[in-house]
């Protein structure tokens, strides 16, 4: 399994679709930016012949148009719009399959925000790797939980170097859009239509080909779920994905090459920000020792007790202890020690310590990428810790 | 009179001893019957247990993606669930015979079957509303504390300590009312002490939602109607992004 990283400007300009061949399948846009994403699509498919799918009302459009509009009703309806759900790839299937479609774009909530010049490079890349997943150029302040787990989990365990696993906008080859929607079958069956697919890992195991493109700015729909609930169902969702994906991701594979980091101006975080997550942490550590010590061994147990201890300036938590962490909670949600609604919701306090941490140290100057990327690394060097303990959970692990 | 006393005693005497010599046979009836079936469960579960592994049941099981039952057994080894339940079933069984025997040892005319056996099974509804109660109690009691510390309140010890103590009051009025102990004088106790957990409570959220509320109020009384301040005034305070988790 190979993985590129791709400029917009030189694929883009290659790229010509045959006729009908390529279906873009957009999520429910409000009427006005609806009109947007349809202009977009068609300056970045210029006088090609492209099928667009969307569940909205299909405005009358001028015969003779680059786009062919087609309104469906969704098989499994979604209704997480901040996110791709297996309702959304379940119906791309569907629709290429009726349609014949060789390639698929799936762009997820606020496609209108999209460049032409980034749908033209997503689908691209597509005829040559089966799936291509969009790098956002977000702030340092913005999709934290994506780098504190999702990110470095992704690239320790599937050996996949793409900088956003759970990425909105994808293009995938027919036979991956398949292999998406038989996961997805095995969730809109069972009626949770909401529930979360990784793409990344299921190339990964499948051995096909991965592409990433920078798409540049673009704007995202946000949850109106709270911190715990966006975090149990996510990192919940990865977990399991973990789990079920145990044979593939123990065996030792290459360590990914270190990504490439931009540098650019940092907004500092204030006291503001910070103090709510220590407070948070401080309150969690009195109260929730005993949950804790059910899931971590005692040197982790350790390094929170020495965190606790930490004032605001100098809170600082460790890579590796929070590596460990990470694992820990990955291996006790497959042993079901507790509760994994409870054990995700003990999770919350140490992610908030993790980003109160990761903050404080992009205010004393460190590039917020830098420090992402040495985690990731330190994610891969200790793989080797959760495969043990995977192997042989009751040996003393101190 | 003396020996109309001895004569008295040792009719007593005699009558207890028959209704002992009457209960004993019963009693070790249900004893064997619960030893015989426990040892022939775990002597079937083994066999099972073998069984199992050589037709290698569990990797059948996890290939098909619906079953989800690998998901609840324990160690993620459906073969020990069915082997379990097998073993606890044949308890269940001997423990059925048993009672039945101890019933049937009894003579028809005699009240202590009439009274005995039904508390027996009252008592294994007990134990189990005991065995449930507890779980519940300590599922709930760490749902509270896990809410309440992710909620920022400060007394989220304090609410799951209540409301464990408030299920396990249930759970133990429930059992006494269930083995008919105490009448009256414990469904009143229950009510009161109940009633007092949940009225320090409401006072501690009350007591606790007062500064809050306080709080904002004040601000809404303060708030300066209609002027932002510019970049050069002191109160001026450079917008920040809001952090994203996701």
């Amino acid at each position: 399994m190979a993985t590129t990283h791709t400029n917009i400007t030189s694929a883009a300009e290659a790229y010509t679709p045959e006729p009908g061949s390529l279906l873009v399948s957009l999520t429910p846009l409000p009427p006005e930016t609806f009109e947007t994403a349809l202009t977009n699509l068609a300056l970045a498919f210029p006088g090609q012949n492209v099928l667009v799918a969307t569940p909205d009302t299909v405005p009358q459009l001028s015969s003779g148009g680059p786009l062919r509009l087609l309104q469906y009703t969704p098989s499994a309806p979604s209704t997480s719009p901040w996110i791709l759900t297996a309702a959304d790839y379940f119906n791309t299937f569907k629709l290429a399959q009726e349609h014949n479609a060789s390639a698929c774009l799936l762009l997820g909530s606020e496609s209108h925000s999209l460049q032409p010049e980034a749908i033209r490079a997503l689908a691209a890349a597509v005829p040559a790797a089966d799936l291509a997943v969009a790098c956002y150029n977000l702030g340092p302040r913005e999709g934290l939980l994506n780098s504190a787990i999702l990110y470095p989990v992704t690239r320790a365990l599937f050996c996949a170097s793409p900088r956003f696993p759970l990425s909105i906008d994808i293009g995938f080859s027919p036979r991956m859009t398949e292999r998406l929607s038989i996961a997805a079958q095995r969730f809109t069956s069972a009626d949770q239509d909401d529930a979360i697919l990784w793409p990344i890992s299921e190339a990964a195991v499948a051995n096909y080909t991965i592409s990433e493109i920078d798409i540049g700015p673009r704007t995202f729909a946000q949850p109106s779920d709270d911190l715990n609930t966006i975090l149990t169902e996510v990192a919940g969702s990865l977990f399991s994905d973990v789990d079920a994906k145990a044979v593939f991701w123990q065996r030792a594979r290459a360590l990914q090459p270190f990504r490439k980091v931009a540098s650019g101006p940092v907004t500092p975080a204030t006291a503001a920000d910070i103090a709510p997550m220590l407070e948070t942490f401080s309150l969690a550590y009195t109260n929730l020792q005993e949950i804790w010590s059910l899931v971590l061994p005692p040197n982790s147990l350790l390094g929170l007790k020495r965190l606790s201890l930490m004032g605001a300036e100098n809170f600082s938590m460790p890579d590796a202890l929070w590596t460990r962490i990470v694992y820990d909670f990955i291996l006790a949600y497959r042993l079901r020690t507790i509760n994994r609604g409870h054990l995700l919701g003990a999770l919350t306090p140490l992610y908030l310590a993790w980003v109160a941490s990761h903050l404080i140290l992009v205010n004393s100057g460190t590039a917020p990428e830098t420090h992402i990327q040495q985690l990731a690394a330190t994610f891969e060097n200790d793989k080797p810790y959760l495969v043990s303990r995977w192997r042989w959970p009751d040996r003393f692990t101190p | 009179m003396w020996q109309q006393i001895e004569l008295a005693l040792s009719q007593s005497a005699r009558r207890v001893l028959f209704q002992l010599a009457s209960f004993l046979p019963g009693l070790l009836a249900l004893l064997l019957a619960v030893i015989v079936f426990t040892a022939f469960g775990a002597l079937i579960a083994g066999l099972l247990r073998r069984i199992l592994a050589s037709i290698k049941f569990d990797e059948r099981l996890a290939r098909n993606p619906i079953a989800a039952i690998s998901d609840w057994a324990p160690s993620h080894s459906p073969s020990l669930l069915f082997t379990r339940a097998v073993f606890w079933a044949f308890v269940v069984i001997g423990c059925l015979i048993g009672i039945s025997a101890f019933d049937a040892s009894y003579a028809n005319n005699t009240q202590v079957s009439f009274f005995l056996v039904p508390y027996l099974t009252h008592s294994v509804g007990a134990i189990i509303l005991l065995i449930f109660g507890n779980v519940v109690a300590r599922f709930l009691a760490r749902s509270v504390l896990i809410g309440a510390v992710n909620a920022k309140l400060q007394y989220a010890r304090f609410l799951s300590l209540g409301v464990k103590w408030l299920v396990q009051v249930l759970t133990a009025a429930m059992i006494l009312d269930h083995l008919e102990i105490g009448g009256t004088v414990v469904d009143l106790a229950f009510g009161i002490l109940f009633g007092g957990i949940v009225l320090a409570l409401a006072l501690a959220i009350g007591m606790g939602f007062r500064d809050i509320v306080s709080r904002s109020l004040e601000r809404s009384s303060d708030r300066i109607p209609n002027i932002d301040p510019l970049p050069g005034d002191p109160d001026y305070k450079s917008p920040t992004e809001p952090l994203r988790h996701f």
